[in-house]
């Protein structure tokens, strides 16, 4: 059934599947642990951005457009609560708390990701 | 074959690949990533490209696009499922006439499996304008590759089948 070409094939599979392993982990890995910020954004605009880290009180965020979304924070992590989307792949992926976790609602071209603190400098003590 | 057999038994195909990724839609994928699925009607895909060409196969999967975005999608799937599709076709086209026989319709589905993937990929950035989608690859890639060969597998069967039918001979 499988042929000498396949072999080129699987070698060209791995490799690209190798190189977006590797790409995702470079991109995870990068920047600092500390400080999560999770980025709300609908289309290609920022919706919100909540420090995971300082947030005390549970909040909920309401994202309405094509289809309306309830967005849930509290301290370390934040979910899609609740889609009225058809599929609600973006609720199925629960809850995101590492830096580089995200979940999007293709359909309603929102999206939550966590990104590290940024690099500026945000006090200067002498 | 005469222009009317052409049209009806592509008609026909088109109906089956529709009717195909609307029974995928009811079964539950147990990966909550976005764009995971089991890619049935790339089995008419790649029939298409075996039993016509590649200008045909574009036909098939783009009115199937539109009809299945109809039915229950909206605009945003369309763009995905129009990207990958026609990716995908141009890709294992390719594969397919190039060589004849220097690949298999399971290495040819894997490879239009994996190309589907990185159009859906490319769209997702552009309409998020942001490049964070991309984290997502490594998943889809691997459930790319799985659902690409049991669609190969089950399309070489299918083809084997049709060849012993003569459906498609004058």
């Amino acid at each position: 059934m499988l042929k000498k070409g396949d072999i080129i094939l699987l070698g060209i599979a791995v490799i690209i599947i190798a190189a977006s392993f590797i790409g995702v982990s470079l991109y995870k890995g990068s920047g600092s642990n500390t400080g999560r910020i999770a980025v709300i954004k609908q289309d290609d605009k920022v919706v919100e951005r909540i420090d995971l880290d300082s947030i005390s009180e549970p909040r909920e965020i309401k994202i309405s457009g094509e289809y309306d979304e309830v967005i849930v924070a509290e301290k370390g992590r934040i979910r899609f609560e609740e889609a009225d989307c058809p599929d609600k792949v973006c609720v199925k992926t629960g809850w995101l708390s590492k830096k580089g976790d995200m979940a999007v609602c293709l359909p309603n071209r929102t999206m939550i990701k966590i990104e590290g603190q940024s690099k500026d400098v945000d006090i200067v003590t002498y | 074959m005469n222009r009317t057999k052409r049209i009806v038994l592509l008609a026909l195909l088109v109906s089956q690949a529709l009717i195909l990724s609307i029974i995928e839609s009811w079964i539950p994928v147990p990966v909550p990533v976005p764009g995971v699925k089991l890619g049935l009607a790339n089995i008419i895909t790649l029939i298409v490209i075996i039993f016509f060409g590649f200008k045909e196969a574009l036909a098939v999967v783009l009115v199937r696009c539109v009809l299945s975005s109809v039915f229950g999608g909206g605009l945003t799937f369309f763009l995905f499922s129009i990207a990958g599709g026609i990716l995908s076709t141009i890709v294992m086209t390719v594969l397919y006439k190039v060589r004849p026989n220097l690949f298999s319709i399971v290495g040819i589905s894997i490879a239009g499996a994996i190309a589907h993937n990185i159009g859906q990929i490319a769209i997702a950035a552009l309409v998020m304008k942001d490049l964070a989608v991309a984290a997502i690859l490594p998943v889809l890639l691997i459930s790319g590759c799985i659902m690409g060969f049991f669609v190969g597998l089950a399309s070489s069967f299918l083809e084997n089948a049709l060849r012993r039918a003569k459906i498609f001979d004058a």
